[in-house]
């Protein structure tokens, strides 16, 4: 399924168990063996007083949100802050950004499953819950900005006695379809490999109810061969669609900018820069999550120094082609010779958005710099200041790539500003209050970390003597206890 | 069908348990892990998955699907503009690119449920929950007569456990 684990061959000099590095055969050397796993990740499922508290106040700013929104749909979508000709802000930025985390989770899931990159296996749970519910709490957007949002479903196309059909060769109908199959495809990918880890609970499960709930969502799996074959079939397969969806949804939502006329969004270089922006912001928001989740779930070893290590160079890669983006962007609007081009980078960079072009350069291209060094990419501290600041960094990015654009168009009579009110701000951390209340209720009702891949990292027991560190009675051989990605 | 269930805590004695059975060829052979294992794989030697082809036949239904919609629907209510063709394939790919996905990913898991038998209501004679824990089982649908020889060749590779159910 996850990773190989076959034994090593027979010429293996026969030495204690090496460090834990991302492309060792194993890597997470402190978890001894299957039992432990079981233990200790079903462990993490009990509620404590610290995650009802974190819930609390999850529901507190989606109900901020959800009190701002019903304001809005009472007073109309002017308390928003749109004046003409910016009708697009806070909404499309805060949808393009939450569409943006949702993209590392299917890039860990199923890219780095494709490329056989063995540091996903403790972090891809994480990663696709984050995914999923980071695209239905952008799926919301569009629907918060529409004057009439009960009449959303005129997107999909249903029969209807007035034969109105969608316009399929309009940008957001693509985007509709991208993000909904997105949506779906994102979900079916995360529950196919939940079923083992659901079965696993099942057979733990000593409440009647809960048991038989898990009954039904793992679909009576049995760990039988004949499953696990077609499972690892099926697996590869949705990995295999889900790589070019990772990269085709983003594409689809920058072409919602690059098919408009307007300066700034007219480019080419946009699908692209999208995708490696929205890599970049996930690989921020899963270091946001995953650092307190090993800490306050006592999963270090799980997710160890090493993992991070290996996310941390992912995410400096993407910052980087992000950067080089940026400046071709620069480049692209001097040598196209375009003087609207030019007059817009021009105010983009020196003009009335400065200070968003100030913050987005600085969290996106300079402090991820930071990361060429070992020390601070093993540092979790550091990259979990680090990936708030590139979560800002990425707003913002949105911020500068809508606002800019609309309210310094071809006509200097239309040059205008714009300011968000707090009806904006309310539905932006209701947003917030809304993915993480989701993602506070996942994680005490199901694993965090998937328990049977992680069973396959860890060598299994052995009646005769192996050669990759286990014992004659099957306990693993000790190995030194400063090895470098064990504990931090 | 009755049978001869052995539970394995190492995996070198299932493999070995596995290779035997089949040499003897003493009755089906079903092996529940914990996790999914080269070793116990390359013994059971099983063929290709059917899942494959549902992969297949989805995507390609997707595709179909996706350019049917966009292209009736242009026909259906023609926008003229500028004297274009009315069903524009290039934007369409677009579309149908996404619903080949869509259709693709859920039919293999159509392809997934029904090569693998599931969903299944009740547990099958012989699954134990310490197969989803750490141990391995190896299930053995025999007839009555090659029970014994079962059970001793199960006990034999190093079965912890091993008792007949039907």
């Amino acid at each position: 399924m996850a990773t190989t684990a076959r034994p090593l061959d027979e010429k293996t000099p026969r030495s204690p168990m090496r460090p834990n590095i991302a492309s060792s055969d194993i890597q997470v050397p402190a978890v001894r063996d299957y039992e432990q796993v079981d233990r200790e990740i079903i462990g993490t499922l009990h509620p404590t007083v610290a995650w009802f508290m974190a819930l609390g106040v999850a529901i507190f700013f989606l109900l901020i949100g959800i009190g701002a929104w019903c304001w809005q749909i009472y007073s109309g979508l002017g308390v928003a802050g749109y004046n003409p000709p910016v009708m697009w802000g806070v909404y499309i930025i805060t949808f393009v950004f939450w569409v943006g985390i949702g993209h590392a989770g299917t890039l860990i899931s199923a890219i780095l499953y494709l490329f056989r990159a063995g540091f996903r296996t403790s972090i891809y749970r994480c990663a696709e819950v984050m995914t999923v519910f980071a695209v239905m709490t952008a799926g919301l957007f569009p629907i918060l900005h529409l004057g009439r949002p009960w009449k959303f479903f005129w997107l999909i196309p249903y029969p209807n006695w007035r034969f109105i059909w969608p316009q399929f060769k309009s940008p957001l109908i693509w985007d509709v379809f991208a993000i909904l199959t997105y949506l779906t495809v994102s979900a079916t990918f995360l529950f196919v490999g939940l079923i083992p880890d659901l079965a696993v609970l099942r057979d733990r499960e000593r409440n009647p109810v809960r048991k038989r709930m898990l009954s039904v969502l793992s679909l009576g799996w049995r760990n039988s061969d004949r499953e696990w074959r077609h499972f690892a079939r099926a697996y590869l397969f949705l990995a295999a669609f889900s790589t070019p969806l990772v990269l085709s949804v983003h594409s689809v939502v920058s072409f919602d900018f690059a098919m408009a006329l307007t300066p700034g969004w007219h480019t080419t270089i946009f699908p692209p820069y999208f995708v490696a922006g929205a890599i970049f912001s996930g690989i921020g928001m899963v270091f946001t999550i995953i650092i307190p989740l090993r800490k306050f779930f006592g999963l270090k070893h799980y997710v160890t120094i090493n993992h991070l290590d290996a996310a941390a160079k992912l995410a400096l890669f993407t910052s980087l082609v992000v950067g080089c983006a940026y400046m071709s962007e620069w480049f692209v609007a001097w040598f196209s010779g375009n003087e609207f081009e030019q007059s817009f980078f021009a105010n983009r960079i020196w003009g009335q958005w400065w200070w968003a072009s100030a913050i987005l350069y600085t969290c996106n291209m300079v402090l991820p710099l930071s990361l060429f060094s070992q020390r601070l990419r093993r540092n979790p501290s550091w990259l979990f200041i680090l990936s708030l600041t590139i979560n800002i960094g990425m707003w913002f990015e949105r911020f500068v790539i809508v606002v800019p654009s609309l309210s310094h168009e071809f006509e200097p009579w239309q040059w205008t500003s714009y300011r968000p009110t707090w009806v904006d701000y309310s539905i932006l951390a209701g947003s917030f209050g809304w993915f993480s209340m989701w993602f506070l209720l996942f994680i005490k009702q199901l694993p965090v970390v998937a328990i049977t891949e992680i069973k396959e990292i860890v060598p299994p027991r052995l009646r005769t003597r192996h050669d990759h560190g286990v014992g004659p009675a099957g306990s693993h051989l000790e190995f030194e206890p400063t090895t470098p990605g064990e504990f931090d | 069908m009755p049978g001869v269930i052995g539970a394995f805590h190492e995996l070198d004695s299932t493999v070995h348990a596995i290779e035997e059975l089949k040499k003897k060829r003493l009755g089906e052979v079903t092996v529940y892990t914990p996790t999914p294992r080269h070793e116990i794989e390359d013994a059971i030697d099983a063929g290709p998955s059917g899942v494959r082809k549902f992969t297949l036949y989805g995507g390609l239904a997707g595709a179909t699907c996706g350019y049917w919609i966009a292209i009736w629907i242009s026909d259906y209510w023609p926008l003229v503009v500028g004297g274009k063709p009315i069903a524009s394939w290039v934007p369409y790919t677009i579309f149908a690119f996404e619903v080949m996905v869509l259709f693709g990913a859920l039919s293999t898991v159509v392809g997934l449920l029904i090569n693998a038998r599931i969903p299944r209501l009740t547990m099958t004679v012989g699954y134990d929950p310490r197969f989803s824990h750490g141990d391995f089982g190896v299930w053995v649908e025999c007839s009555p007569e090659n029970t014994a020889a079962t059970e001793s060749l199960l006990r034999e590779s190093g079965a912890a456990e091993v008792r007949s159910e039907r």
